[in-house]
């Protein structure tokens, strides 16, 4: 076990995978409580068109794909409030024209410039300590957004009509938090691939639904989640030689059943009795029961 | 009594003609206002109006003699949708987490709660016995236990104006008759002003004291027990 973490490549894997871990289901929770689960996997259609975009006009492809996931999540904000009853079908839209972007921009560059493999599926074991860094600082800005902006950012995903009656800066808010998961997306690319970070966001937090009794619960314990599919996932990868991308998903919904049946198992599959005030069979029941 | 909402010349349009126009109406302090109407009348269309959720097409709104569009002091208003509850069924939320969204106000985005704001929070629960039912999730609760939840949130700020959004819907008899009897001492006792969305104008009719019936326009405004015997007599107050 010790072995593993003796290279170096290896122990800036562990570490980027760690803040992933953390990043992606914090951001992720309050995403599948808005019934946006699909919003990282849609960015990143639009992220690998900036790579592209990048890769053809001679630009950095982080940077091309993080600016056209910001401009892409902003936009997808501001349908989603505009025309909230068809805002899926706007959604995927400009899903599909993201990747049809990508395909032109990929055609029309006969010079290379990126890899597609490694932006879609990511390359954990190459990367660099620039690649580390920069993922840390967006792991930290993500962390200090929420822990400041909390309870409104708990207050607009459960209710968004009465945080905005209750003079909260709701469409602020909403960009903000558009544009935190536009760069997640975006930085993470290159590190777990595209379809790793959209699984990361929703995976761990659906677990956590199983699990979790109140809102701050379902972050915690989705975080934890995230760390334990990293931990395990990587480690399977580097004894088994398999994908490490690939594993943690997979090691994802392997957690992902076993809290089905952890969550069954807490309320025995039915829902929690409610207590009876005024009754006076209840509280004999109660008594009896008791 | 001390008028706290005017509404001048109101109307709204959502793009298919007038919902209603030329809404005027003052409502004085300490009033409890049961809006009833047909479906699509625009009971809701005025709440969310008054919650400043919809901007109105024409007309204005004025809170304390001031347009709502400079309005600042929303801890004065407490608001209760229609149906939170049903809508967030499987919303990991605690019952005590949702009290605690009330104490929100648009100047405090970092909130931490104090000792005061706790205090606040586990009185208000007393009040509305829910304190055995704190922890437990929002959607395991019965429609009547979420109503009241709710309204703990609405009424934890200790706000001077209450909206209620059809508060009665999806819970049985029983609950209702709590629940307006709830709302009947939150105005009689705490002097809170109510202006309430309501389908059951016979069992709001003990709990308000006058009634507004829309029919794209004011059709009637008054005493709700003149509303009541009109009702009887010949339905809803058609034009």
């Amino acid at each position: 076990m010790i072995e593993m973490f003796e290279m170096e490549f290896m122990q800036r894997a562990w570490l980027a995978g760690l803040i992933m871990a953390v990043i992606c289901p914090l951001i992720g929770s309050f995403l599948v409580l808005r019934r946006q689960s699909l919003i990282g996997d849609g960015l990143g259609h639009i992220a690998f068109a900036g790579v592209a975009g990048g890769a053809l006009f001679g630009y950095s492809p982080v940077l091309s794909a993080a600016v056209a996931t910001i401009l892409g999540a902003l936009a997808i904000e501001r349908v989603r409030v505009k025309l909230s009853d068809a805002a899926d079908m706007v959604l995927a839209i400009f899903f599909y024209s993201g990747m049809g972007l990508a395909v032109i921009f990929t055609s029309m560059n006969k010079e290379g410039g990126f890899n597609l493999g490694s932006i879609l599926f990511g390359s954990l074991m190459t990367v660099s300590s620039r690649d580390l860094l920069i993922v840390a600082a967006l792991g930290l800005c993500t962390v200090l957004f929420v822990i400041l902006y909390y309870r409104p950012l708990q207050y607009l995903t459960f209710d968004e009509t009465s945080a905005k009656v209750a003079g909260l800066p709701v469409d602020k808010l909403n960009m903000l938090l558009a544009v935190l998961t536009a760069l997640t997306v975006a930085l993470s690319m290159r590190i777990v691939g595209l379809l790793l970070v959209s699984a990361m966001m929703v995976i761990p937090v659906a677990c956590a639904l199983q699990t979790a009794k109140s809102f701050a619960q379902t972050i915690l314990q989705s975080m934890a989640y995230g760390i334990i599919a990293v931990a395990l996932g990587l480690t399977t990868s580097y004894y088994a030689n398999l994908a490490p991308g690939g594993t943690i998903v997979l090691t994802c919904t392997a957690l992902f059943m076993v809290s089905t049946l952890l969550g069954k198992k807490k309320t025995g599959n039915k829902p929690a009795p409610t207590p009876c005030a005024h009754c006076k069979v209840c509280e004999e029941e109660a008594k009896n029961e008791g | 009594m001390k008028k706290i909402i005017e509404i001048k010349d109101l109307g709204f349009d959502y793009g298919e003609g007038w919902v209603f126009h030329k809404l005027n109406l003052e409502i004085t302090e300490g009033d409890f206002v049961a809006v009833i109407g047909a479906n699509g009348a625009g009971k809701s269309t005025l709440l969310k109006m008054l919650a400043n959720v919809i901007e109105p097409t024409i007309g204005e709104i004025i809170y304390y003699g001031t347009p709502i569009s400079e309005f600042e002091n929303w801890e004065r208003i407490g608001y209760v949708p229609q149906n939170p509850g049903r809508a967030q069924k499987n919303f990991p939320i605690s019952v005590r987490e949702v009290v605690g969204l009330g104490l929100l106000k648009g100047n405090s985005l970092i909130h931490r709660f104090n000792e005061e704001d706790k205090k606040a929070i586990n009185e208000i629960m007393e009040r509305f016995d829910l304190t055995d039912l704190r922890y437990r999730k929002i959607g395991e609760l019965s429609g009547g236990q979420q109503q009241r939840v709710f309204l703990a949130r609405a009424m934890v700020k200790q706000p001077k104006i209450l909206l209620l959004d059809e508060p009665a819907t999806g819970i049985d008899t029983a609950a209702k008759a709590d629940l307006y009897a709830m709302l009947k001492k939150i105005n009689r006792e705490q002097g809170v002003t109510i202006i309430m969305v309501s389908h059951d104008l016979e069992l709001a009719a003990d709990a308000a004291q006058n009634a507004l019936c829309l029919d794209h326009g004011i059709c009637f405004w008054g005493e709700v027990h003149a509303a009541l015997k009109h009702h009887h007599k010949h339905g809803y107050f058609y034009r």
